[in-house]
């Protein structure tokens, strides 16, 4: 089998063949005897190039005598220069390049028309109207008249190929260079093209010395003016009577002038041509087509306007050249015709054409009605294509630049600054899309390096503060045009940071090599980050981009520094033999349902989830799991309440306090006072004495502790009322946080208290220098606002029994708490009533203001929970002398919070271990306290004080349910299922202190109301879900003690700490609100079906990235038996 | 045939770079050479790739160059249903569809911004509007994915009036299919011609 370069090669090819616009050019060069081609890729001109280069590479794998040499030069001004040697040097030549080329080119080509050069020299280039893949739709025949070179430009695939031969011969006639013009149509289109034989011509080489390769000053008037009579000659006049074409001959010169004429050009004369014949309007059309457009073929144009035309139509695509001669040489002839251009029947400089632009423009000029086809009945065709969802393109699965976007992205934040990235041109650009959107300015080859520096300058000496600024730039791009730059920016000590996409290839035009990559031909490498060095720039690493967590850091160092900082992001384009050979097509990669976009909090998707996940949210946690010191598995930290601290610490991380708060209070209302006294059994249930743990308590105090987003609570969903009563005796954390969670589920909740007021122990006992209140009362007053009915003053068994709540009401949940202290014998029996207190009497009236302790008194307080510290310490403030408290055991067994021992310690407290009271004496106005050893009994000092306090514990008010003779533990509290919370009784629950084996806390209180709220949902509607907290309260009921974490160290009172803070810890769980690979990464071959990522096996390329991506951890290597996503299932999901 | 009096058939693909639009491309015209037929083709291609929209013009007969103008196709081969619904302006009531269920979701669809449209109601307007439509639903699991383009084309080669005969085709696959898969791309090939459609999948 022949390849078709083999064929384009060969010295006998089939007669007609089928080439497209490109080939066509390459073979017409090939035949004219090219003997090396010097180009640079570039759409539309890149085939020409790869059908020289595989052509050359055919003849030199059959030997053929005297190969064509080529090369990619580094670019389009040292491919011209390249080329204009070589042709010195005795050997054609040609170059080919895209229409910016010859921008870049135009140095050398202005000049050597001045001068000579040897052998044929043809410059290719190749506009592209309509810009599909330029940066300007510019005109490049004007070349011609700027350089005052011939300048040739064809109309179909034939065309190029007759005038690339062409343009060969005038160029050996004239010794100068000829320029042959395609537009992308012409360059990409293929016909049936009748090619002819190679002959070989002998091209010794050899430089031939001659003056005219001076150019001095002296000799450019005097060249100048041979230049113009060259193309005034005969040679020229030849290839104008060649290549200019009048077709459909009718009437001969019979010198009537009613007839109509085109004189088209390009592409447009194939859209003239194939409507002449359709719609058979040669009997009233006659054609001119020009293919030579500079110098103007006067002569051809006059003979064919002697033909008599009335009207004459120029068809041409972008400016109108052709209509601008053609009306200065009517005009100088003094022709009466008049001419149709730009601006008529629609003909635009802007964009291509089309047959049906022609079709229109040649209904208007003949005045003929041609018969269009039916089209479809839809009433506004464009409309519905332009709403049609656009498909950019986008970058390849696989593709190591969106690694480099993604690890910068992180590094740098630019949507949290006001950094410029500077862009340049190449499939990297493509960057300024969704989802990275992270390129500012795009202009043409090698802007990007200057851009970056231009404006950093400007920000410097405009007295901006913050002047470092960005440039991106791809490899292929920084050989071409960026190392001049550069070193401006290395001698001008700029400070900018350039990352080079480096995918070691020019990706966008097919894969061509370039200096810094691997090459086919036998060419030297050149080490992109010795040449940087090698001119000065300081800092220059190379990362794989692969890397996150290495590229992370680096880009980060290049950014702080000033200066100029070079970041080579290195990784193989997915094209590449160099990743293709290490793809392993065997491993496969798939997504793990049951971790994407999955609440690892709570089994129920109902429950309402106050995270605001947005990209940015999502990129902020990205960021936290590369760079956090402490990363802690929200597994490790559950609450008994089940807040989620993985939501919780997310939304601070992101700043957003008031969604913190939110995401507490989708759990339970009471932020502030747990984050005053929260026991925080999340800190030190599940982690080991010394491991890392998030602060969280500390986090919620400081969040809570602001007001501005404090009471902002959002009912979600307004539940639909279920018609079910629950009546809540106590208005206690236990009893409130029970209706909570009852009023959301669409409950009509009642909740009888026996004081006038809600809040229970909370509000009336614990002292406000432990807690702060204020924000309690409104959390409660939420209820109110959400319907839940109070009644105050309402006592169970005195008012009302268990009985009747219990055939009242649907469910009655037993909130009662434990509001009784428990007596001391020894105490009450030998203490004047004036000069005791048990403890939760006490606080109340310190609470209230009324506190019975004098100032300067001395003040015992017998027990070792927290109502005893608190009492220790509230007598302080009273200005108490001495405050004592005896416990009859050691420190470790003292059930109080270890942080309230200390700090009462801290406060002036002095505690006594191992101690009870055998006996009081009054003596004077003192008591005589007679002490004695818990051990052995043995008395150990008699002490005099002014004041005891008891606190030797609470117990509930037996007789409120007494009658309902519910079993009791020994401490008389009423024993409940673990699971739900519910008693004997079939519809009564209990929770809260009253509840036996509920863990003595706030938390504890908490958890165990929305325990039993869940029991009775249960019971109730079927809920199907056990308490979502279970398990952290389980563990929290059968740790009565609470552990002592031991402080951070880190008081954050300001806000610099807090955050330095939190960008230590990470805290990771899968999250329902993810999303983050397909917004934040976006490769194709993710896809969304039904609420979960799957990985599209046929596009993925095996990189793996998205496994570091993931921040549910939700992505890993199939195992050999793991089934991967089928594509069949798009079908049938809702997409 | 478009315009039986001038002999000329116009074909429009469209799909997304990397699908084989250019190779397709390739192979019409090629087999329309082998076949002594005039063709001409047309594509964008280059930046075109990397996923982005692709379309492709080919022609028959004298005096065509591979442009299409509205209304202009006599046969529209859609290797993706989005990129087949921004071609519908190139349709006319007399022409015939090969549409392939393989739908390929761009990034804005991905994330949600946009939806994908309704490919049903644009096969049931075709089906009303245009005289012959094949609405492909299936693709074997185990052939490689990048033959599907091949599939394609034998089933478009079933439609009527379809301008090339099946022996220039596969003689083309022989010479223009990658080394090592020719054998496998005849196969597809065929696999497409041979399809007996039935249920959903159906051309009238």
């Amino acid at each position: 089998m022949i390849t078709p370069a083999e064929i384009l090669a060969s010295y006998e090819p089939p007669h007609k063949f089928c080439l497209m616009g490109n080939e066509a050019v390459a073979r017409g060069a090939i035949e004219a005897g090219v003997r090396g081609v010097f180009a640079y890729p570039g759409t539309p001109s890149t085939e020409i190039s790869e059908t020289i280069r595989r052509a050359s590479e055919a003849q030199r794998r059959a030997a053929a005598p005297d190969p064509i040499y080529f090369e990619f030069s580094v670019n389009e001004k040292v491919a011209v220069e390249k080329a204009i040697a070589y042709s010195l040097g005795g050997r054609s030549a040609m170059c080919v390049m895209k229409a910016a080329g010859m921008n870049v080119a135009s140095d050398p080509l202005m000049t050597i028309p001045y001068q000579i050069i040897g052998q044929p020299l043809v410059l290719v280039v190749c506009d592209d109207p309509g810009c599909f893949s330029s940066t300007t739709e510019q005109d490049s025949r004007y070349w011609g008249k700027m350089a005052s070179v011939p300048l040739f430009n064809p109309s179909t695939p034939q065309d190029a190929y007759e005038m690339t031969l062409e343009a060969f011969s005038l160029s050996a006639r004239l010794k100068m260079p000829c320029i042959l013009r395609t537009t992308t149509r012409v360059s990409h289109s293929r016909g049936v093209v009748g090619i002819g034989s190679i002959t070989v011509i002998v091209q010794p080489p050899g430089f031939i010395k001659s003056p005219q390769h001076l150019n001095i000053p002296s000799r450019t008037a005097a060249a100048h003016r041979d230049l113009l009579a060259k193309l005034a000659g005969e040679d020229v006049g030849k290839s104008q009577q060649r290549t200019t074409k009048h077709l459909t001959v009718l009437r001969g010169n019979d010198g009537s002038e009613d007839g109509l004429g085109i004189i088209a050009s390009g592409v447009a004369a194939s859209y003239a041509n194939e409507l002449i014949a359709r719609y058979r309007l040669q009997d009233t059309l006659e054609l001119l087509i020009i293919g030579i457009i500079h110098p103007f073929p006067m002569q051809e144009v006059l003979d064919f306007l002697k033909c008599g035309f009335s009207k004459v139509l120029v068809l041409e695509e972008l400016d109108p050249i052709v209509e601008d001669d053609l009306r200065l040489l009517v005009q100088k002839h003094n022709l009466k015709v008049e001419i149709f251009g730009k601006g008529f029947a629609g003909l635009s400089t802007v964009g291509e054409y089309s047959l049906d632009i022609v079709r229109t423009a040649l209904t208007e000029f003949t005045g003929i009605e041609v018969e269009r086809p039916s089209p479809l009945p839809l009433d506004d065709v464009k409309a519905l294509v332009n709403s049609l969802t656009l498909r950019p393109p986008t970058m390849c699965p696989g593709c190591s630049h969106r690694a480099t976007y993604y690890a910068l992205r992180l590094a740098i934040q630019p949507e949290r600054t006001n950094l410029v990235l500077c862009g340049d041109i190449g499939c990297f650009a493509m960057g300024a899309f969704a989802p990275f959107q992270m390129i500012d300015t795009i202009h043409h080859m090698g802007m990007s390096v200057s851009m970056a520096q231009g404006i950093s300058e400007a920000l410097r000496s405009g007295g901006a503060g913050q002047d470092k600024t960005i440039a991106l730039v791809g490899d292929g791009t920084m050989f071409h045009s960026g190392i001049p730059s550069l070193l401006n920016a290395v001698h001008t000590r700029a400070n900018i940071m350039i990352v080079v996409f480096d995918n070691r290839t020019i990706g966008m035009t097919g894969h061509q090599p370039h200096p810094g990559s691997e090459s086919p031909l036998d060419a030297l490498q050149v080490d992109l980050k010795s040449l940087a060095l090698g001119m000065g720039v300081e800092f220059v690493e190379v990362i794989d981009p692969k890397d996150i967590a290495v590229s992370y850091r680096v880009f980060r160092e290049a950014w702080e520094r000033r200066g100029v900082s070079l970041v080579i992001s290195q990784s193989p384009c997915v094209f590449l033999p160099e990743f293709k050979d290490k793809m392993d097509v065997m491993k496969r990669v798939v997504v793990d349902p049951n971790l994407c976009n999955t609440c690892g909090n709570q089994e129920d998707s109902a429950i309402v989830c106050s995270r605001c996940a947005t990209p940015e949210s999502n990129l902020n946690k990205a960021r936290a799991k590369l760079t956090a010191l402490k990363t802690i598995p929200a597994l490790e930290q559950r609450c008994p309440a089940n807040i989620c601290n993985h939501g919780f610490f997310t939304a601070l991380l992101n700043g957003a306090y008031g969604e913190a708060i939110q995401i507490v209070r989708d759990k339970t209302l009471f932020v502030r006072v747990c984050g005053d006294i929260c026991p925080r059994p999340c800190e030190y249930l599940y982690r080991e004495k010394g491991a890392p743990v998030v602060p969280i308590r500390k986090l919620k105090r400081f969040v809570a502790g602001r007001d501005d987003f404090f009471l902002n609570v959002q009912l979600v969903r307004k539940p639909e009322p279920n018609g079910l009563n629950v009546a809540i005796v106590g208005a206690g954390p236990a009893g409130l946080s029970a209706a909570y969670d009852l009023v959301r589920a669409g409950y009509n909740v009642v909740i009888f208290e026996k004081e006038q007021v809600p809040g229970g122990l909370l509000r009336s006992v614990i002292p406000d220098f432990r807690i702060d209140k204020t924000g309690y009362e409104s959390e409660i007053a939420i209820l109110d606002q959400w319907g839940v009915r109070f009644e105050y003053g309402v006592e169970l068994g005195r008012d009302m029994t268990l009985e009747e709540l219990s055939i009242g009401f649907s469910t009655v949940v037993l909130a009662i708490g434990m509001g009784e202290s428990q007596a001391l014998p020894v105490i009450e029996e030998q203490v004047p009533p004036e000069r005791r207190s048990d403890a939760i009497s006490f606080l109340k009236k310190f609470n209230s203001g009324a506190s019975p302790i004098q100032r300067g008194a001395s003040v015992l307080v017998i027990g070792g929970g927290n109502s005893a510290i608190d009492s220790a310490r509230a007598a302080i403030r009273d200005g108490a002398s001495e405050v004592f408290i005896a416990y009859r055991r050691s420190r470790a067994d003292m059930p109080a919070f270890d942080e309230e021992i200390e700090e009462a310690l801290s406060e002036g407290v002095k505690i006594i271990y191992n101690t009870v009271i055998s006996a009081v004496t009054q003596s004077s106005e003192r008591l005589s306290v007679e002490f004695s050893s818990f051990s052995d009994g043995r008395p150990s000092g008699i002490h005099r004080y002014d004041y005891v306090i008891t606190a030797v514990g609470q117990k509930g008010r037996e007789e409120a349910f007494a009658s309902a003779k519910l079993p009791l533990s020994a401490e008389k509290r009423i024993i409940a299922d673990e699971a739900t919370g519910r008693t004997s009784l079939r519809n009564v629950f209990v929770a809260g202190d009253v509840c036996a084996g509920n863990h003595v806390s706030l938390i504890g209180a908490i958890a165990g109301g929305k325990r039993a709220a869940n029991g009775i949902r249960a019971m109730l509607e079927g809920y199907p879900f056990a308490y979502e907290g279970r398990k952290a309260l389980e563990a929290l009921n059968a740790n009565p003690r609470t552990g002592f974490r031991g402080d951070d160290g880190v008081d954050f009172a300001t806000f610099d700490d807090f955050s330095r803070l939190i960008s230590e810890y990470y805290i990771t769980q899968p999250c329902r609100q993810c999303n983050h690979c397909i917004e934040n990464f976006g490769c194709p071959a993710l896809l969304m079906v039904n609420g979960k990522v799957v990985i599209d096996d046929s596009q993925c390329t095996r990189c793996g990235l998205c496994i570091d991506v993931c921040i549910n951890d939700a992505i890993h290597w199939a195992a050999p038996d793991e089934a991967s996503f089928k594509r069949e299932v798009i079908l049938s999901a809702d997409s | 045939m478009h315009d039986r009096s001038q002999n000329t058939c116009k074909i429009v693909i469209a799909g997304i770079g990397g699908q084989g639009v250019v190779f397709l491309t390739n192979i019409l015209t090629e087999a329309g050479i082998a076949a002594n037929i005039p063709a001409a083709s047309s594509e964008i291609h280059g930046i075109a790739q990397r996923r982005g929209s692709v379309v492709a013009g080919i022609t028959f007969g004298e005096n065509t160059f591979g442009f299409i103008e509205e209304a202009g196709a006599d046969i529209l081969i859609g290797l993706e249903p989005l990129e087949a619904m921004r071609c519908i302006s190139y349709l006319n009531r007399a022409s015939r569809a090969v549409i392939d269920d393989n739908r390929q979701l761009p990034h804005s669809i991905n994330t949600g911004k946009n939806i994908y449209p309704d490919v049903d109601a644009f096969i049931g307007f075709l089906k009303s509007n245009i005289v012959q439509v094949i609405f492909n639903r299936t693709f074997d699991a185990n052939a490689p994915s990048v033959l599907r383009n091949v599939y394609i084309l034998g089933r478009a080669a079933t439609l009527e009036g379809f301008p090339l005969p099946v022996a220039a085709i596969e003689e083309t696959l022989e010479r223009r299919a990658k080394k090592g898969t020719v054998e496998e791309a005849k196969l597809t090939f065929r696999m497409g011609l041979e399809f007996q459609s039935g249920g959903d999948d159906v051309g009238h």
